[in-house]
């Protein structure tokens, strides 16, 4: 997935030495670089990339943020956190070779003259470290302030580049609350930045698993005759976390379940599990296939939504055993709250290779146990011969998160003089076959975007066709009359009764995680 | 598991044609929630004398990153009887996800006698079926190579550094490469050592703004420690295989010249030091210096500019010269290694 639409000549000295995409030197440009991401994820990330020597020596990073703060401050806070943060441990000799290049630009984000400023610190740090006119804009701001940056970028230039340098801009999630919302977004960031200078962040396609969907489907041939709807009975993706809302009640009470996870993460994940063969490995080949699959997604009518997506939300229960309080018991959420903290999902690809397979999804907060988890539910073999009284399925399993693997459910003759037949599970582990632990995913996607690798981020059209289908769920929900109903499940239970009975219609069960 | 990693001990003796069964009862006695993995056969070979005892011990570190079934064999090919001893043994470590054993087998062998006969036949025995087949030969090679088990083997890992003849034993090498008809790749330990620097001085010339200096290199410093001339000479190869230079005749054993396709010269200047197999590498064009040195510990800076000029240098690691770092760097590769045979191929004969 390293194919590089700005590639230019290769460097001959590195034939053999990188099997991916070099990044160029550059200067990271982080708006919100006092805020959580970037101390937990972003400067972890490239001091976890310097530490390996995956960094280009010429990247100085640029945090912009409103509060006042000298260089030496900024360091010092992302050194604390960085070692509080960072998967490896922080080296001091690293450290303090790698906080040389770190900056930090005080203004706040509607300020015209921070950004001219911001221009002119670009160039001296272009002239003095060598990162060649190159700049990535990260925005780990919120959102309602996207609009005023990207526009001030612009009023200073900062979107133009001269030849031979590039400038992009990665953009964090959410990308818009609905359709109308995400256009205008895409609209704003369009008027500065072209498509192809612009990176749409989901961290959950830089995850190791996530990126051996593809190399499972379409570099084992044992798989691509068996995946499609004469073989496959169903697919079944998870996303379950025991975590509830925690400090995120502001940015969750108007998102929900739906918005947060499902629109991308899980749209994501599906993509990959149900495109075609993409025609190489391009960004926009790769794309291409993911976008057909959410634009063949079924929409539903309004009652037709009640029969197929059930929300809910979770009251007090336990998890682990510890007691913990409902949703609308958290801080700062409403008593009244109808926010979905748990969607259960039943849909349909309408394409030539998925016709009449269920896909069931299902996301939520206070649930039993973390685990994100695709399954693909082989059809019975016919019941003769051994198969007659079989109930379990074959089951291949994609574990995205945690302890990263893939298995195979299959039947096998117990041992003995009778012919009892029982499921046994073939298991592959990441961490037990591979002693090198995995990049973390957020290090892998500032590579990439380094690189002009694009493949692992989201395209306009897929975040805009992802919003058509959400819209009239959400719809449907937030409407004054005969909006379905809003279930509750208690906090360390696997959702409301209403989950399973999605399935029960069916005749299927949700596989026991 | 009975026999568990941190002791180097070589595990329990067992008669050949019961290895099988013992590997089987040494996962049944399990008490602990131990998993067995493998990603490849990985043999040892060596005809040092307690060469057994010292590769368990790498195993058991390379293990830790490189899940594999380890075949460790020491031949004694003078000894006037034909005998061989085998003991069996896991590495186990907790896995980096969880709290998981994870355990790796090993097969040892003392082969004694006529062991060019037996060598393949005990190897083939005892493969995990279906994994790759890698083999770190220790030993220089020497005729008859074995061309039964050359068949077999994907990678062929060695050390040429301490080769004497290396003219020789590359012969034999490709030898054994066309009786595997080309399948076996060949990994030289002494490349992988230059691995970090060749990483570092590469990523000078990664903007194509800098691609001009390639052209206008006119002379390269590389200080290597005593004994190591031959992976200073390696490096030297892979900068001419790479930027197309010819070797000219030269008048001194550290001084190389090659030509460039502009008819320009350059002068490869190989300086001894004490320190790391390679302490600095200078690659300098008439207007700017790209300087690679080995700083403290495992740390290389890296650093360009004019001559006097104040410079801003940035740290990358430098990699290890310890027999586990080097195998576990190998092991991480795959593919083949054609631009090390390129660099073999113009300094040949200047090794």
């Amino acid at each position: 997935m390293n194919l590089v639409t700005e590639q230019p000549e290769p460097n001959p000295l590195r034939e053999g030495l990188s099997a991916r995409a070099v990044p160029q030197p550059c200067t990271i440009v982080i708006f919100g670089a006092t805020g959580d991401l970037t101390h937990r994820k972003l400067v972890p990330a490239l001091y976890n990339l310097a530490a390996d020597g995956d960094l280009p020596p010429a990247v100085v990073i640029v945090g912009f943020a409103r509060r006042p703060k000298t260089d030496d401050e900024f360091r010092h806070d992302l050194e604390e956190s960085t070692r509080q943060f960072s998967r490896q441990a922080v080296r001091d000799e690293i450290w303090k070779n790698f906080a040389q290049s770190i900056f930090y630009h005080q203004s706040e984000f509607g300020d015209e003259s921070g950004y001219t400023a911001l221009a002119k610190r670009l160039d001296e740090i272009d002239k003095n470290h060598g990162t060649r006119g190159n700049r990535l804009f990260y925005f780990a701001a919120s959102p309602e302030q996207f609009e005023p940056i990207l526009k001030n970028l612009k009023a200073a230039g900062l979107n133009q580049t001269c030849q031979g340098s590039w400038a992009r801009v990665i953009v964090e999630k959410p990308f818009g609350t609905d359709l109308s919302s995400a256009r205008e977004l895409n609209r704003v960031i369009r008027n500065s930045f072209s498509e192809e200078q612009t990176y749409r962040i989901d961290h959950f396609l830089g995850k190791e698993t996530a990126q051996n969907i593809l190399v499972l489907r379409f570099a084992n041939a044992i798989f691509a005759p068996l995946w499609n709807t004469h073989y496959i009975d169903q697919v079944q993706i998870t996303a379950a976390e025991t975590l509830g809302v925690g400090t995120r009640a502001g940015y969750y009470e108007d998102a929900g379940a739906l918005r947060d996870m499902v629109q991308n993460h899980l749209l994501q994940l599906l993509c990959l599990t149900a495109m075609e063969p993409p025609t190489d490995l391009s960004a926009d080949s790769i794309r291409d296939e993911k976008v057909k699959v959410v634009r063949s997604l079924r929409h539903w009518s309004r009652n037709e939504i009640a029969a197929n997506v059930v929300r809910a939300q979770y009251s007090k229960g336990a998890i682990n055993g510890e007691p913990v309080i409902g949703y609308r018991q958290e801080k700062n959420v409403n008593p009244d709250s109808q926010t979905d903290t748990f969607v259960a999902l039943r849909l349909f690809i309408d394409d030539w290779r998925w016709a009449d397979v269920p896909i069931y999804m299902r996301v939520g907060k206070r649930l039993p146990k973390s685990a994100t988890e695709i399954s693909i539910h082989f059809k019975k073999a016919p019941a003769v011969l051994f198969n007659k009284d079989l109930r379990d399925l074959n089951v291949l399993v994609i574990r995205i998160q945690p302890d990263e693997g893939i298995s195979l459910r299959i039947h096998a003759k117990v041992p003995g003089t009778s012919f009892r037949i029982e499921p046994v599970k073939m298991d592959f582990h990441y961490g037990t076959s591979f002693g090198k632990p995995s990049p973390e995913a957020y290090e892998r996607l500032l590579l990439d975007a380094m690189s002009g690798d694009a493949t692992l981020f989201a395209r306009r059209d897929e975040v805009e066709e992802a919003w058509d289908f959400i819209d009239p769920i959400e719809e449907a929900w937030h409407a004054k009359s005969d909006a379905p109903e809003l279930f509750f499940y208690p906090a360390g239970s696997w959702g409301p009764e209403a989950a399973d009975d999605l399935l029960a219609r069916d005749g299927r069960a949700w596989r026991r995680l | 598991m009975p026999a568990t990693a941190e002791t180097y001990s070589l595990g329990l003796p067992i008669e050949i044609s019961k290895i099988d069964q013992g590997l089987k009862k040494l996962w049944q006695e399990s008490e602990s929630t131990a998993t067995r993995a493998s990603l490849v056969n990985l043999a040892v070979y060596s005809e040092a004398a307690d060469s057994l005892s010292k590769n368990t011990q790498l195993m058991a570190k390379i293990t830790e990153s490189h899940a594999c079934r380890a075949i460790v064999i020491e031949a004694d090919c003078k000894a006037s009887e034909n005998r061989v001893e085998a003991w069996i043994s896991a590495h186990c470590h907790v896995s980096s996800v969880g709290s998981k054993q994870v355990c790796s087998e090993q097969i040892s062998f003392l082969l004694k006698g006529a062991c060019t006969t037996l060598l393949p036949s005990i190897v083939f025995s005892h493969l995990d079926s279906d994994l790759p087949f890698y083999v770190w030969w220790q030993e220089e090679l020497r005729e008859p190579v074995h061309p039964q088990l050359w068949a077999w083997v994907d990678r062929l890992i060695y050390d040429s550094q301490p080769w004497e003849d290396f003219r020789e034993q590359m012969r034999l090498l490709e030898s054994a490469e066309q009786e595997a008809n080309q399948r076996i790749v060949l990994c030289d330990l002494n490349w992988t050592r230059l691995d970090s620097f060749r990483f570092a001085l590469a990523q000078f010339f990664d903007h194509p703004a800098s691609h001009h200096n390639l052209a206008k290199i006119n002379h390269v410093r590389i200080d290597f420690a005593p004994d190591f001339r031959s992976t200073a000479v390696l490096f030297a190869g892979w900068l001419a295989a790479q930027l197309n230079w010819q070797s000219e005749k030269t008048e001194a054993a550290n001084r190389l010249r090659f030509g460039n396709s502009s008819g320009g010269k350059i002068d490869v200047e190989l300086r001894e030091r004490t320190g790391e197999p390679i302490g600095e590498v200078a690659v300098e064009t008439p207007q700017v210096e790209f300087l690679v040195t080995h700083a403290s510990g495992d740390l290389l800076e890296v650093s360009r500019g004019k001559p006097g000029e104040k410079r801003m240098p940035q740290l990358m690691p430098a990699g290890k010269n310890d027999p586990v770092s080097l195998m576990s760097e190998e092991l991480m590769r795959g593919g083949p290694h054609h631009v090390y045979l390129h660099a073999v191929d113009r300094v040949r004969d200047l090794l």
